[in-house]
């Protein structure tokens, strides 16, 4: 209490002429604190103190803004829009889809009439591009700030009470904020390798994958999940040798259909990358020129050993905390570092909510755009919603997956009876006049209801067809109803439409 | 008790809009149910008579599916009617018939008895045609205000069902809506609670599942507490083991000194504590950073990209000092200490410290009254390369409350006030 107590007395002793800040100050002081600092200048107390500039903290910051909230935004990267806009997500999509183009010329244009001189890849060029593309998104969320009055406070912000936080300034300097409540939203980092040293150069996360200065020879990718899945595939078109190592038995992650993922790892076969599943890596050594890999099976093999000029390490993400004060205050982690809430996002401190990676639930940022509106309804109007069965995952490989609800896997294992439904892209209209024919839509409705459970794409554009799934989900709809629902002709949507009536009934076109 | 949400499981009753044989038409409130989110009314979904009310209002956490009131038909003589028992209840006996659900259309066949423990009333028959909250799904029977789902609309029309009777089916849906497996559970081709508990199971899947949260061990704890005001040790760095003890002692008897003569002349006893706690709150100012935080995968980023990195010259520490009180050794300088500073010298001057081998500490503030050792062990617990930090925090307390307690007297007389 004493410490929540003291800078209380000063912001008030601020505003008494007898006692200026200054002689809060001891002169002795001055001693340690060369430069001139004021004591924290405090403004009046905010509705509400967001501490990440992500896409929860960015998004909850703009809709308290247009509630007619007092609120401010604490960022310390320099950038709004957290790892998704700076190094995530968007930067990771402009060279998935300019290294898709390069690819599509070398290797795919002759055949479709179009025959074109020299290829060249310009990686720098290929690298400003993306960075155009960041800029102009993280400057479009500042400008969005202005627009609904929120505040921006570029520095790291540490709880130093209840009710307080604590900004360490980017341009040097401190700032205390009083906030009624504060939201949580620092996100998560990559999880290390135990073992080798992340250098963003040769052994690298997401974060170095996306502004490797040249294209690397060999590449091993540790960890066949989404993230590890796109960057290997960037490079792989770009002319790297790729290598994915993942110690499950299926690509994908857990969450990805075991159809959908033995479909996706043969077309990926085909565009050159190689697999190596259930194999463990036991370690490594970066010390030479390139990166050494010790592998061997998870279930006992002989080991192996597998030379790479780059590693990326993409076995997960962990929340970030580190350096938020928490134990000024006493909030609590989980055995994973995620911060313990309620089902209305708060700690054990009412006041104080946490929304995004830092928490639980899947590591999307849609999923915590959708806790950053919810969380600031529960602030202003006491009740805000979630659909965490309506959140859908999408891998932007080429083609891409995508899925929403649950799989085949997760139902059986819970006893509940289900039919399947699928379409192959082979069949539709659409897709062979592209020339991109390989995927399929797959339907999990229940066997009695024909209530649809789960949607699983793989195959051109699947990351847009979803949207009409996650809707389907939102709403409880059966596969009739979408069966029953008009999709243009000729398009890739008519795929999800006749996969809908394979399921209740029986495919047109198949 | 009808369920007014998909999570509900037992409401309040607030209040009745109508009594025993009152008349009510379609869409007239019949009462008001309390839940722990929200208040909400039930509406009449047909005309009729109120014949018994079971449930009286202000009745607290009465479960789903418990009966609170029995309709009758608008033309139905309450004297002659008797209280219907529940298909759920394979024993009409009274006391079953007070846990069973509302009454729905099959059980109405069965005439029960009335409770003859609860009132006197005659024996009233109830009107059987029409339910006005079926207990057979969870789902409650909800005017849909939005056109049928496809599926629905092709099932009523090869169905024979009129609009108006889909009506009356039970919707298990998000929000109310009726869904195909609640059709398709009216029409008896599914079991007819099927739809209602797979909507259930989603509805849980639609929440974050914070069941079993296993929350991190505690981290290590401060080995001693020696006094309210120094109640919890702020580890700097988290899952560091390898952490550093770093000690300087600091005498206390300009801060004592000060502390009786604010005794003296204002009468207001301020506690060690106070004078520690407000040192410590200006000491943890614009530390130097820690070595061991070097630049993160985002600054690199951002140095590659150009953009601004954080900067790292200071910043706010979160140290709180262990203190404890040193064993009394004679010492040439503390008779000096122990005599009245004058009052320039209190506020401002410099006083003589002593610096000595320590020896054992002992926990716990000395005031130095009794024993007069004056000079007590300020500790803080570093992580690996934070000890530079460590130390000039506490340089820092050592310079305030040695040389400069006056200042936090001028506070603390603020805090007070």
């Amino acid at each position: 209490m004493i410490r929540t107590l003291i800078p209380r007395s000063a912001s008030r002793s601020a505003t008494r002429p007898l006692s200026c800040s200054s002689t809060l100050q001891p002169t002795g002081f001055c001693l340690y604190t060369s430069r001139n600092r004021g004591y924290a200048t405090e403004a009046s107390e905010h509705d509400l103190i967001i501490i990440g500039g992500g896409v929860a903290g960015y998004v909850a910051a703009i809709k308290a803004g247009q509630e007619g909230m007092k609120v401010a935004c604490i960022e310390k990267r320099g950038a709004l829009g957290g790892t998704c806009l700076n190094v995530g997500c968007i930067p990771s999509k402009s060279l998935l889809n300019n290294s898709h183009m390069y690819h599509q010329i070398l290797h795919d244009t002759k055949k479709r009439g179009i025959d074109v001189g020299d290829v060249k890849l310009n990686l720098k060029q290929m690298m400003a591009a993306k960075n155009t593309s960041v800029d102009g998104l993280t400057k479009g969320v500042e400008f969005l700030f202005k627009k609904n009055k929120v505040e921006y406070i570029k520095g790291a912000g540490a709880f130093s009470g209840e009710h307080e936080v604590t900004v360490n300034l980017i341009d040097g300097g401190e700032q205390t904020l009083r906030g009624k409540n504060i939201f949580v939203a620092t996100g998560s980092e990559a999880t290390p390798f135990p073992g080798l040293t992340i250098d963003e150069k040769k052994v690298v996360t997401s974060t170095g994958a996306i502004a490797l200065e040249s294209v690397p020879k060999k590449m091993v990718v540790i960890g066949g999940g989404i993230i590890g899945l796109e960057m290997g595939s960037v490079w792989s078109r770009l002319g790297s040798e790729v290598t994915v190592v993942e110690f499950l038995g299926q690509i994908g992650g857990p969450g990805m259909d075991a159809e959908i993922s033995k479909t996706t790892k043969k077309i990926l076969e085909k565009q050159g990358m190689k697999f190596k599943l259930g194999t463990k890596v036991l370690k490594g050594d970066s010390s030479g020129d390139g990166v050494k890999l010790e592998v061997e099976a998870a279930k006992g093999g002989k080991a192996e050993t597998l030379d790479a000029d780059v590693v990326l390490v993409a076995i997960g993400r962990r929340p970030y905390t580190a350096g938020l004060g928490l134990e000024n205050i006493g909030l609590d982690v989980d055995n994973k570092g995620r911060l313990i809430i309620d089902e209305q996002y708060r700690t054990k401190l009412p006041h104080i909510r946490v929304i995004g990676d830092c928490t639980f639930g899947p590591m999307l940022a849609h999923k915590a755009e959708e806790e950053g509106v919810a969380a600031v309804e529960f602030v202003k109007k006491g009740y805000g919603h979630v659909n965490y069965n309506a959140i859908p995952s999408v891998m932007y490989t080429h083609p891409e997956v995508a899925w929403v609800g649950q799989n085949e896997a997760e139902l059986k294992e819970q006893g509940v009876k289900y039919k399947v439904g699928s379409f192959p892209f082979s069949a539709n209209s659409r897709a062979k006049t592209n020339l991109e024919t390989e995927g399929m839509v797959k339907f999990v409705a229940d066997a009695e209801t024909d209530r649809i459970l789960g949607i699983h794409i793989v195959g051109p554009n699947a990351g847009e067809m979803i949207a009409e799934g996650v809707l389907a989900i939102e709403y409880g709809a059966s596969s009739e109803d979408v069966g029953r629902t008009s999709h243009a002709h000729p398009t890739l949507a008519e795929a999800f439409k006749e996969a809908a009536m394979a399921t209740y009934g029986k495919a047109i076109h198949y | 008790m009808p369920a007014m949400s998909p999570t509900m499981t037992e409401g309040n009753i607030a209040s009745w809009k109508v009594k025993e044989g009152d008349l009510f038409s379609t869409g007239d409130v019949l009462l008001e149910i309390e839940t722990d989110k929200a208040q909400m009314e039930v509406e009449a979904q047909d005309d009729g008579k109120m014949a018994k009310i079971m449930q009286e209002a202000g009745s607290k956490g009465v479960k789903v599916g418990t009966r609170i009131a029995v309709l009758a038909g608008t033309d139905d003589n309450l004297s002659t009617l008797t209280l219907p028992a529940e298909e759920s209840v394979p024993s009409p006996s009274p006391q079953d018939d007070l846990q069973a659900g509302i009454d729905d259309s099959k059980s109405s066949r069965s005439k029960a008895k009335a409770p003859s423990s609860s009132k006197n009333e005659n024996s009233p028959s109830v009107n059987t045609s029409k339910p006005p909250v079926p207990s057979t799904s969870s789902g409650k029977v909800q005017k849909q205000g939005y056109p049928l789902y496809p599926s629905i609309t092709q099932l009523l029309h090869e169905n024979g069902v009129s609009s108006a009777e889909a009506e009356k089916i039970p919707a298990s849906g998000p929000k109310g809506r009726l869904l195909k497996g609640d059709v398709l559970g009216y029409l008896g081709r599914i079991s007819s609670t099927y739809s209602s508990e797979q909507s259930a199971r989603i509805t849980k899947l639609g929440h974050l599942d914070l069941s079993n949260v296993e929350p991190a061990p505690p981290k290590a704890m401060a080995p001693s507490q020696p006094s309210k005001a120094q109640a919890r040790k702020v580890p700097e760095s988290e899952s560091e083991p390898t952490n550093t003890e770093i000690a300087i002692p600091i005498s206390l008897s300009s801060v004592i000194s000060v502390q009786n003569r604010i005794q003296a002349t204002l009468g207001i006893t301020l506690p060690l504590s106070t004078f520690i706690a407000r040192a410590t709150e200006l000491a943890n100012n614009d530390l130097p950073r820690s070595a061991a935080t070097g630049p993160s995968a985002d600054d690199l980023f951002n140095q590659i990209l150009g953009l601004n990195s954080v900067s790292t010259r200071t910043s706010r520490g979160n140290y709180l000092p262990q203190v404890s009180a040193l064993p009394e050794t004679p010492s040439m300088e503390r008779a000096d200490l122990r005599r009245q500073p004058d009052v320039y010298e209190m506020l401002t001057g410099p006083s003589s410290v002593s610096t000595r081998v320590l020896e054992v500490p002992r926990p716990g503030i000395t005031d130095g009254s009794k024993t007069g050792d004056l000079s007590n062990v300020f500790s803080v617990s570093a992580a690996k390369g934070d000890e530079k930090r460590a130390r000039s925090f506490l340089e820092r307390v050592k310079t305030i409350l040695q040389v400069e307690p006056g200042k936090l007297v001028l506070l603390s007389e603020q805090v007070d006030r």
